[in-house]
């Protein structure tokens, strides 16, 4: 073991890890700054066409956002109500990822992927990301 | 026509009042007439950084009301005689700031200075907005730790949006950086961000680099503006920053670690 080791073990500079979190905090700041803030409006939409089709309860909802450095997701699960035929109280989860400011919003691919249903009952389309 | 200077950072503690103080005080120094008002009401502290708590009578909210003429509230500067200050008051809370009446003041203050100094207060509500209004030129009084950074580039946005100046389509407001409480020993270390960091993070000019200096204390103890210490590394580094305030290409000091000799290290010398 060479001396050297010790500095190349030693942690980030705090000041390298300031740095890079302020450029990721106030670039979405910036971006956010012009703009109106469209996230509730966006999220009770959303919540009422869901609403439409199915029986969901409005404190079942849970949003998430994670802002990256290049990439953000939105997150939506909202907990299906379990079918009145399977009474074990089956939790049901719809995992919605919304895309922001894609250049086409693919909504073929999306209204499929509201219709598919999988085994377990729940709507996923994960992975689907805002990249600026 | 006087020019409206606005020392601002939107966070709070970072030194706008003692830069405002030392700033104003440098234009006076330089032979410009100079008032700095404090806009902070409510909070009034540029009087003792200046050391005129005592004769205060009349301040900037009594001349917004008309309870009082502007020359029965300024207060000349016994030091400087090109120096005016303007206290707030101390009893009335920040809605005592009027577009109308803070406009009629600084109107009548522009006929008789070239520079006016608005101190304003920490936030981004009433008194910081009525500060920064109708301002020419903003300092951004920025500390090199996050918060204070993120909250100037907040302050930046507003001065972009919210000014007299992006209201009315005129030529936007001047923006540079007063880098306040660095400390090149601890930036060496990688424990501070560096000026170039913050330079790079907020995209403005840089106007000046201040020291962190146990003089900026101890002039405040005895109400002096510590821009009239100049023996002290604060008290030098904002008389350069008034000088690249005036288009005088002044090189930055500061802004690297000092070579302190053993004779220095067991004398312990400071600021």
């Amino acid at each position: 073991m060479s001396i050297f080791s010790f500095f190349r073990s030693a942690p980030r500079a705090s000041a390298v890890q300031a740095k890079e979190r302020l450029q990721i905090v106030m670039a979405h700041e910036r971006a956010g700054r012009t703009g109106p803030d469209y996230l509730p409006m966006l999220q009770q939409e959303l919540l009422a066409v869901i609403a439409k089709y199915i029986d969901i309860d409005q404190n079942k909802v849970e949003v998430k956002l994670d802002r990256g450095g290049d990439c953000s997701t939105l997150e939506l699960n909202i907990e299906l109500p379990a079918r009145e035929a399977a009474a074990k109280a089956l939790k049901e989860s719809a995992k919605l990822a919304v895309a922001g400011n894609r250049p086409q919003p693919a909504k073929d691919g999306d209204e499929s992927d509201a219709v598919r249903m999988s085994a377990g009952g729940a709507l996923t389309n994960g992975g689907v990301k805002k990249r600026r | 026509m006087g020019k409206i200077i606005v020392m601002t950072s939107g966070k709070g503690g970072v030194g706008k009042t003692t830069s405002s103080a030392a700033f104003a005080t440098g234009l006076a120094l330089r032979g410009f007439k100079t008032v700095v008002i404090d806009f902070d009401v409510g909070l009034r502290n540029l009087d003792l950084i200046m050391g005129c708590e005592r004769r205060v009578v009349f301040d900037f909210i009594n001349v917004i009301n008309g309870e009082a003429k502007l020359s029965q509230a300024l207060i000349k500067d016994k030091r400087i005689e090109n120096l005016s200050i303007l206290p707030t008051s101390q009893t009335r809370d920040k809605d005592a700031l009027t577009r109308e009446g803070v406009e009629k003041v600084l109107n009548e203050l522009s006929k008789d200075f070239d520079y006016i100094v608005c101190d304003s207060p920490a936030g981004i509500e009433r008194g910081a907005l009525m500060a920064l209004y109708f301002a020419d030129h903003a300092v951004i009084v920025t500390n090199p730790e996050v918060s204070s950074v993120r909250d100037s580039d907040r302050i930046l946005g507003v001065l972009a949006s919210r000014s007299r100046r992006a209201e009315q389509g005129l030529e936007p407001v001047t923006q540079q950086l007063l880098l306040t409480r660095y400390d090149p020993e601890r930036v060496e270390r990688g424990e501070m961000l560096k000026v170039d960091d913050v330079l790079e993070i907020l995209a403005i000019p840089l106007l000046g680099v201040i020291p962190e200096s146990q003089a900026v204390l101890r002039a405040s103890n005895v109400g002096m503006p510590v821009i009239l210490d100049e023996a002290s590394n604060a008290g030098q580094a904002y008389l350069d920053a008034v000088s690249r305030f005036l288009g005088e290409d002044v090189e930055h000091r500061f802004v690297t670690p000092q070579k302190k000799g053993l004779f220095s290290r067991l004398l312990r010398r400071s600021a």
